[in-house]
């Protein structure tokens, strides 16, 4: 009799945290529909494997770009200065390189953003299913794996607004525990 | 307010001359309180160059410059969603409509050159989306393209606005437009 009462408050915690961040939503930032977020296993460009799916518990970014995209160009070290900003913050950032090759990616971070270590989806197909607005796209996935944002274009995610926007994604305990089941 | 009365009522602001690829001259463009677009149009030598630097096969290459590229950047600068509906833009030639060459026509070509699929999903994410409810603020950009032609041509694109495309319509017109030719070689 105990545990639906505690699930019903930590769901009510949910979404008054959801809707107060909502409220406060910097530029270009979109609601989704909370559908799950799509598959998404890939090597990163050190052939690391990544799964989403192991994200479960925090938030994630997810970084869709090329590197023929000017957006993109100017967005990426606004994301490193971020990754920096946001020190030990729970938020996970993943950067996936949509349909290039090794040698591309790495001419281009090099000079771009030294420090990413992008996952290289080499041939766009998971790229096709996640179905983005354009390149460059952001999702936020929230820590059931539901996709709740999207950021249209570039952004200046070093910028206060997207700092604090995301600090308060990544640091409402109440959330994270109660999308995982936890006792508050 | 009806924007499309609005529009009007800017008169010429709306009717941009072309241009035929000379870096010198500025390209087309239009730019009030709701739209923010302007229209680069880029030779075959330029297209070719950006397809081969990301590994395109000589048989796409070849397909790609017997064309026109027409790049197309459009901004939302108002606070209703615009419409970007290709359906709703034409390009007008004195002898008639030009019908562009979509994406059908090219995965039927790909299909048939047997395009690898990191080619088409890049050729893809370069072209303009047939649809898309621009947000406020938010911009789009991307390639159309037309049969080669040394014709001039208009293009003629309608934007809806509001949620339900009820706001009222944007007509934009880029007239005396050139498909860029490659430079001769001296």
């Amino acid at each position: 009799m105990k545990q639906p009462l505690v699930v019903l408050g930590l769901s009510l915690v949910l979404v008054a945290t959801l809707l107060a961040t909502e409220q406060a939503l910097p530029p270009g930032i979109m609601v989704l529909d909370a559908r799950p977020a799509p598959e998404l296993r890939l090597e990163d460009i050190d052939g690391k494997a990544y799964d989403l799916a192991d994200a479960r518990g925090h938030w994630v970014f997810v970084h869709f770009w090329a590197t023929w995209c000017g957006p993109c160009r100017r967005e990426m070290p606004t994301i490193e200065r971020m990754t920096s900003a946001l020190g030990d913050s729970p938020l996970e950032i993943i950067m996936v390189n949509t349909a290039e090759t090794e040698d591309e990616v790495f001419t281009f971070l090099a000079v771009v953003a030294p420090d990413a270590v992008p996952l290289m989806d080499t041939d766009g197909l998971v790229t096709e299913r996640w179905q983005p607005r354009g390149l460059p796209a952001t999702f936020l996935v929230d820590p059931a794996g539901i996709l709740r944002y999207l950021a249209l274009g570039g952004r200046e995610w070093d910028t206060a607004p997207y700092l604090a926007f995301l600090s308060r994604l990544a640091s409402p305990e109440p959330v994270q525990k109660a999308v995982n089941g936890a006792p508050p | 307010m009806c924007v499309l009365a609005a529009l009007l009522g800017a008169g010429l602001a709306w009717h941009i001359s072309g241009y035929a690829g000379d870096a010198a001259r500025p390209r087309p463009a239009i730019e009030n309180e709701q739209i923010y677009m302007f229209l680069r149009l880029n030779s075959p030598e330029q297209m070719a160059a950006f397809y081969e630097a990301r590994g395109f096969p000589r048989e796409a290459i070849e397909r790609l410059r017997q064309t026109c590229f027409v790049m197309a950047h459009v901004e939302n600068r108002g606070q209703e969603i615009v419409w970007l509906e290709l359906e709703n833009w034409r390009f007008v030639a004195t002898s008639g409509e030009i019908p562009r060459l979509d994406r059908q026509h090219w995965e039927d070509v790909w299909n048939e050159i047997n395009l690898p699929q990191a080619s088409r999903s890049t050729f893809g994410w370069t072209q303009l989306p047939e649809v898309r409810d621009l947000q406020p603020g938010e911009p789009v950009g991307g390639n159309m393209i037309l049969p080669a032609t040394t014709t001039a041509f208009t293009l003629e694109a309608d934007f809806h606005t509001g949620r339900d495309k009820r706001k009222g319509m944007i007509r934009v017109r880029f007239r005396d437009l050139h498909c860029a030719q490659d430079k001769p070689v001296p």
